[in-house]
């Protein structure tokens, strides 16, 4: 370590002297580069100062020195790489061993340089550049080539003691820049797509791996190409992209008018199809148009959600408010005055819905198109729409037929007969009814259903609550601002003793009947025929029904506004399934009241008193 | 009868059939993960893998050593290269080609694995030390990271490639060990960043004997010294 602390004594030394000039005056003596050709010899060289003639010719020295040779020793070839050079072969050359070496003239140190062999490495340029013709492209225009070079003679790439890299350039003969190529670790390199008609120039040169310094470039090579068939095609042939596009277009646009206008709408409808409109699933509409009611009862309460969304949210409500938006729409052709109207096909077309897509019936559905019918409001209608309308629709159905099987038990044929879809529309028809008390009820209610105006904003959908397991349809009243059902309200003051039959089978009472018993309360003690009938079957009256009759009574044919905040829905006591729901008694104030209400829940209790 | 001597003739005909697949040698398959013995690898895949990974180690470990020159070392280089001195420099490497030719392909591999076990020490303390250099460029952080890494790497293939070209051979051979901990640690700033550039130093040249000595070796073995 003695000698190397020397050594950066003297260097320190030198390093001082070089920067305050020494007075050898040698100015530009300096060491330019070292550089190993092959990682087996190297060479160090050096420029000599501006008055170097000045100086006597040997005055400058070269010392080396190595870590394990740890002394300075002089240059031992001044010759074979030129002048101003010192080159040191394989034997004097290790690899991986730190070298210092110090220029000085007249002895003193004008230049120092520390380095190992193996970051100095700059293979030479490459030899043997040359280039084959590897095939011609069929307009004798363009060609292939490929390149080939060997490496640097002295570098022994066959022992893998040095991998090199190389990198080509190229351009054309009248150019100025020169393009390169990636670099490679291969000694050939194709070219492609090369004009016959153009020369080239190529050069390429080396460089160890995973170092910076790239050798000297090769000898440029030219690479002419002999002349062919002059009178060649001098111009590529320009593909006519424009009358292509445009002929494109005029088949397209042909086509399509053809399509549009056409009469096929078989094609058109493949082309551009009907959007389908959703509608509920596994029900068929035929069934409803033409089945009977407890079918279609049966077939609702295999929807189990039915059941379940009543008692959850009113979103319901929300839809159905939505739909009827527009005062404009509201006033003109609400659903309540479509579904008054005389109109068959409107009412029919509620259960017109198709089986056959998920959807219901499209747009373009022909029997729909030809209604008179809200077309948008059909098609729009979300399901959640659909389905409320439907139901309303049905608990008009039930509470219809529930009138009519009131007043008739034995009147069972007549409501079958009744098509369901078409109960709004035999409203207004004389009901075959051999109760002439009916008769006034229908007259009411021709009279009410005269006045759709005055109906406009009444919604009498009343909204299915539950269905039963007997497959009957429960009802509950829905928006409550309304009249309710004012059908089934309409004729609360016509009692008749043959209501006490009003015990059936299927218990539904509109709560018009309610409203009817509640009237009839103080006159009619044929009521307690009814008491028994709740028992027997499933009995689902509305709770607001019951609040509703119970504040009203006696006024129950007034078509009564929303005084009274009615609850929809009450909380279930108990659930005597099959038998009913016996409700909490909360939302019943007067349970004194007689009264029946058809078509909602009452608790068995309250109706065991009522019913004396 | 018919039956049961075509399902015999088949079964022999699969037997003969996979018996020459079988026999034409090891088809190149994906190294080992669960370590050597488990299946057989090439011995040109081997090479090829760690031949790639000694290069990479080498460019990782060139550029970990200039980026530090440039950051911390500028103006001192020359007294701190004059004075280092590798740990590993006692290990008797050849210094030149024909050193390195005339020395046997079982002494360089030892020399090769002597050469990376004696590393593993001082990468790790190495990839610590530098994690808590204040204002350390995440690019020598990352590198020296890696350079850990793929050292590892490097060792398990070179011990799988002594495995299949010396059956047998004892692979405990004494490596260097590193001490140079105490000084990676000073509190002077200036000497822990000449122990630094000391120890990149020292690394930048390890992994270029590491690469030679590969090559040769891949040129040698699998070539034929004909690469």
């Amino acid at each position: 370590m003695d000698l190397w602390q020397l050594l950066l004594t003297l260097a320190v030394a030198g390093s001082s002297d070089a920067f305050s000039g020494s007075e050898d005056s040698s100015g530009n003596l300096k060491f330019t580069k070292c550089r190993s050709p092959e990682l087996e010899t190297f060479s160090c060289h050096w420029t000599d100062g501006a008055n170097h003639s000045l100086q006597s010719p040997g005055s400058v020295q070269m010392f080396y020195i190595r870590r394990d040779i740890q002394e300075w020793k002089e240059c031992p070839d001044y010759v074979s790489a030129g002048e101003n050079s010192c080159y040191f072969n394989s034997s004097y050359t290790s690899v991986w061993t730190p070298y210092c070496i110090k220029l000085t003239s007249n002895g003193g140190i004008v230049d120092h340089k520390c380095f190992s062999v193996e970051d100095i490495v700059q293979p030479d340029p490459p030899v043997g550049l040359n280039w084959t013709l590897l095939n011609i492209s069929l307009t004798e225009i363009h060609a292939d080539i490929l390149v080939k070079w060997e490496p640097p003679p002295n570098t022994d790439v066959k022992m893998g003691w040095i991998i090199l890299e190389y990198e080509l350039h190229y351009k054309e003969l009248n150019e100025t820049q020169w393009k390169m190529m990636d670099p490679l670790l291969v000694t050939s390199v194709p070219m492609y797509s090369l004009r016959l008609d153009k020369e080239y120039e190529v050069r390429v040169r080396t460089r160890q791996r995973n170092t910076e310094k790239y050798g000297k470039f090769s000898e440029v090579l030219l690479i002419t190409f002999p002349q062919m068939n002059p009178s060649a095609c001098e111009e590529d042939f320009q593909f006519p992209w424009f009358l292509i596009i445009i002929f494109g277009i005029l088949g397209l646009t042909v086509t399509l008018f053809l399509l549009i206008f056409s009469k096929q709408q078989r094609i058109k409808m493949l082309i551009l199809p009907p959007v389908p409109v959703p509608k509920i699933k596994g029900i068929d509409p035929d069934l409803l148009k033409e089945g009977k009611l407890e079918e279609v009862n049966t077939i609702l309460a295999i929807h189990d959600n039915y059941k379940h969304e009543f008692y959850n949210d009113d979103s319901w409500v929300e839809f159905i408010e939505l739909d009827i938006d527009d005062p404009d729409e509201k006033t003109e052709g609400s659903d309540t005055d479509r579904l008054l109207s005389n109109d068959h096909e409107k009412s029919l077309s509620i259960f017109g819905a198709k089986d056959d897509d998920s959807g219901r019936t499209s747009c373009y559905e022909p029997d729909i198109l030809e209604t008179d019918f809200h077309v948008s409001d059909m098609c729009d209608g979300t399901s959640e729409v659909a389905q409320p309308q439907r139901l309303k629709g049905e608990a008009d159905i039930l509470c219809l037929d529930q009138k009519n099987q009131n007043n008739s038990p034995s009147n069972d044929a007549a409501p079958a007969s009744q098509q369901p879809s078409v109960i709004l529309v035999e409203e207004n028809k004389p009901r075959p009814l051999p109760i002439g008390g009916t008769e006034s009820t229908h007259q009411a209610v021709h009279t009410q259903l005269s006045n759709p105006s005055s109906l406009a904003n009444i919604d009498f959908y009343a909204q299915v609550s539950d269905i039963t397991p007997a497959g009957n349809v429960v009802l509950s009243p829905g928006q409550k601002n309304k009249t309710g059902n004012p059908q089934c309200d309409t004729h609360p003051e016509v009692v008749t003793p043959s209501q006490a039959d009003f015990i059936v089978d299927s218990a539904y009472f509109c709560e018009v009947d309610a409203k009817k018993y509640i009237a009839l309360a103080p006159d009619v003690e044929a009521e307690s025929h009814i008491e028994p009938s709740f028992n027997q079957e499933d009995i689902y009256i509305t709770t607001e029904s019951l609040t509703t009759t119970a504040g009203r009574s006696g006024t129950a044919e007034n078509v009564p506004s929303s005084e009274i905040p009615v609850p929809d829905y009450t909380s279930i006591h108990i659930v005597q399934s099959p038998q009913g729901l016996v409700l909490n008694a909360t939302a019943l104030p007067l349970p004194d009241k007689e009264f029946l209400s058809s078509c909602g829940y009452v608790s068995t209790d309250q109706l065991n008193k009522i019913m004396p | 009868m018919k039956g049961s001597l075509e399902c015999w003739s088949r079964l022999l005909l699969l037997l003969v059939v996979s018996n020459l697949l079988l026999c034409q040698g090891v088809v190149s398959t994906p190294v080992c993960p669960n370590g050597p013995g488990n299946c057989q690898v090439s011995l040109r895949d081997l090479f090829d893998r760690a031949v790639m990974v000694s290069h990479y180690i080498h460019n990782l470990s060139s550029e970990m050593f200039n980026e530090f020159d440039k950051r911390y070392a500028q103006g001192k280089g020359f007294i701190t290269m004059a004075l280092n001195s590798c740990h590993t420099s006692s290990l008797p490497t050849p210094e030149d080609k024909e050193q390195a030719q005339q020395t046997h392909h079982e002494v360089l591999m030892s020399l090769i694995l002597g050469l990376l076990r004696s590393w593993n020490d001082p990468l790790y303390h190495l990839v610590t030390e530098v994690r808590g250099m204040k204002g350390v460029p995440d690019a020598i952080l990352s590198r020296a990271i890696e350079i850990e890494e793929e050292n590892k790497r490097l060792l398990e293939g070179m011990e799988m490639i002594f495995g299949q070209v010396i059956p047998g051979a004892k692979e405990t051979e004494p490596y260097p060990v590193w001490s140079g901990l105490p000084s990676l640690q000073t509190k002077d700033e200036d000497a822990r960043h000449s122990a630094f550039y000391n120890l990149l130093h020292c690394l930048r040249r390890d992994s270029s004997k590491i690469d030679t000595y590969l090559k040769l070796l891949n040129c040698r073995i699998i070539y034929n010294n004909n690469c």
